[in-house]
């Protein structure tokens, strides 16, 4: 599948070398992690999934990558923020830092909620799992702006975002800025679990810049008509 | 007991003589047994009201007993683990789990003979497997039944990194480490507060030309000259050990003496340190080593020797070693033997479910995976029920 470079390695090249492409034959089919699936008694299954089942017994399969686990405790949109996090291919320590954001989070839940007097208790969210997906909805922006250009000059359109550039668009923002705009003696896990605090109650920096954003988009809204799609 | 794991040597020493402090417990537990069984019941099966060690016993194994947090810091300045800190600190409460070794060596303390030499007793086990926090547990016994201990917390931070180090005045040799020692009387004297005025010294010891301290001063004399003239306190440091090791035996001194060292490995490997023409300094050459070494020799008697080893924090060892014979090395296993050695394993399922019940009590589990059965099997298999690998599992859980 890979063009074969056997042919330029030099004494000095390692002879396992990491790819950056990853196309399979479309004959190929994708891997199925979750322990549920295969758990599922033969009489339960419709009959597509019995055929897919015996099409899964004679074509080959692709390789799973080494993000996807069957755990229990495994969330796409974490993995996903993880690798976003990751500089150089290091998963290794993005990973590290975000199970210590998790973990700087909930201590600091926890001993609130211990110092707390019995009222107060019920309001305080300990669940460091649901800070990160309450504050990442916070910081999804409802729309978003594009450059058009219209008779030489490019104008700042408002247009709808989908979901996927949403969630994008949120965890880019948060990483960007814990990255740049904080203290640079503290460590990355630190400044992410302040700003995923802050966010989770919608005040910080980051609920401030999708904020600008939809004031701009508010202000041009003149040229919406600009949008053909 | 597990008499029969003492080595054949102890065993002449460690006679049965009558037992000293479970009488006053022993008289109380059966009448209190049916009150304390229903004084736990509204409470919960994985906590303890039996706060007091010495009361402790194989019932009460698996339960958490919580430690004052009042006096915590008089108790412990020093002594427990990184990560257990932050664990008191988030929980707001100090609990520890009552496990079997530590109440073995609890009732061998309670047995033992105190005019002959004292025993030396040694935590071992794999990485994480609860060694320190064991040593802690008995520390705490030994404060509780009104002995003097000398708890030193890490070995290891006495032979690597470090800052300052003076030729000794006492003997041309040898090298002082002035920060450490001080560091380590200060903690000291926190500990031992009410023994400082109450034992003397029996000799006298000149510092330099116009410093001296006179026959019969108390010891918190000797400290605080140690603390505040600081190129001299390693030199109090041995001078401190030798004079409670001179008077822990003595009838009318009135106090047992508990020495209580973590990564004793230290003592007999090798240290980083090196002189100003980088050679290597071993830890014979330097002062504070020198004098704990003399405090592990069982000749003096009236306290015994608590020990654990540590991997994590020893220099040059492979971290697959966890045995003795491999940590200690052959002089090392030498010249502490003959001790007792207590074996330190990983939680057992009675032990896993009490840290389970404990960490969901305490609001430590949030993921909502890890109540139900898939989440928990989860746990066991990605820990191996090893306590300080669970406890990094569920921080971020």
């Amino acid at each position: 599948m890979a063009a074969s470079i056997i042919g330029l390695l030099k004494p000095w090249t390692p002879r396992v070398v990491l790819v950056r492409w990853n196309r399979y034959n479309p004959y190929y089919l994708e891997p199925e992690i979750r322990k549920e699936v295969y758990n599922i008694p033969e009489t339960e299954l419709t009959a597509e999934e019995k055929e897919q089942r015996e099409l899964k017994a004679l074509r080959p399969i692709k390789a799973a990558t080494n993000g996807m686990t069957s755990s229990v405790f495994s969330d796409p949109v974490l993995s996903k923020f993880v690798n976003m996090m990751m500089k150089g291919g290091d998963k290794v320590l993005a990973k590290s830092i975000m199970t210590q954001t998790m973990e700087n989070i909930k201590r600091k839940q926890v001993e609130k909620y211990h110092k707390a007097p019995e009222e107060k208790r019920e309001e305080i969210e300990c669940n460091p799992y649901a800070i990160f997906h309450q504050a990442l909805d916070n910081c999804k922006p409802v729309i978003g702006l594009a450059s058009i250009q219209k008779g030489g000059k490019f104008y700042q359109v408002p247009i709808p975002l989908t979901d996927n550039r949403r969630r994008f668009l949120a965890m880019k923002w948060i990483i960007t800025e814990c990255r740049e705009n904080k203290h640079r003696r503290t460590h990355l896990y630190e400044k992410l679990s302040q700003e995923l605090l802050a966010a989770s109650v919608k005040e910080g920096n980051v609920i401030k810049k999708k904020h600008e954003l939809h004031k701009m988009a508010e202000a041009n809204r003149a040229y919406a008509h600009y949008r053909w799609w | 007991m597990a008499l029969y794991r003492l080595s054949f040597r102890l065993r002449q020493t460690v006679a049965y003589v009558r037992p000293l402090h479970t009488s006053g417990c022993g008289q109380q537990q059966g009448a209190l047994a049916v009150e304390s069984e229903t004084r736990q019941e509204p409470f919960s099966i994985f906590r303890t009201l039996e706060n007091d060690p010495a009361c402790q016993s194989e019932k009460h194994v698996g339960q958490y007993y919580t430690l004052p947090s009042a006096h915590i810091h008089t108790l412990f300045p020093h002594g427990l683990p990184q990560r257990y800190q932050l664990q008191v600190k988030t929980f707001n409460e100090a609990c520890v789990m009552v496990r079997q070794p530590a109440l073995e060596v609890i009732s061998c303390l309670k047995k033992a003979d105190y005019s002959k030499p004292a025993p030396r007793f040694l935590f071992y086990g794999v990485k994480g497997s609860g060694k320190t926090m064991s040593l802690c547990h008995t520390v705490h016994f030994c404060s509780t039944q009104g002995w003097l201990v000398l708890h030193i917390p890490d070995a290891h931070l006495w032979v690597k990194n470090c800052k300052e180090l003076l030729p000794s005045s006492y003997n041309a040799s040898r090298f002082d480490q002035p920060l450490q020692a001080s560091n380590w009387l200060r903690n000291f004297r926190v500990t031992n507060e009410h023994f400082l005025s109450k034992i003397k010294t029996r000799q006298r010891y000149v510092w330099t030309k116009r410093e001296f301290t006179e026959e019969g001063r108390p010891l918190g004399e000797l400290v605080d000259q140690g603390i505040s003239r600081v190129k001299s306190s390693s030199d109090v440091v041995g001078a401190v050990m030798k004079e409670l090791r001179l008077q822990s035996g003595q009838p009318e001194a009135g106090f047992r003496m508990a020495v209580a060292v973590d990564g004793i490995n230290a003592l007999w490997g090798k240290s980083t340190i090196k002189k100003e023409d980088k050679s290597p300094v071993s830890p014979e050459e330097l002062t504070l080593v020198y004098n704990l070494k003399k405090m592990m020799k069982n000749d003096w008697c009236g306290g015994a020797v608590i020990t654990a080893l540590s991997q994590t924090g020893s220099l040059y060892t492979p971290s697959s070693a966890h045995l003795p014979q491999e940590l200690l090395g052959e002089e090392g296993f030498d010249s502490m033997d003959p001790f007792v050695p207590v074996s330190v394993s990983n939680y057992s399922e009675k032990e896993f479910e009490s840290c389970y019940l404990y960490y969901l009590d305490r609001h430590w589990l949030q993921h909502p995976q890890t109540r139900t059965e898939e989440g928990k099997k989860e746990l066991i298999f990605l820990s191996n029920r090893n306590p300080s690998t669970l406890e990094r599992l569920c921080a971020f859980l």
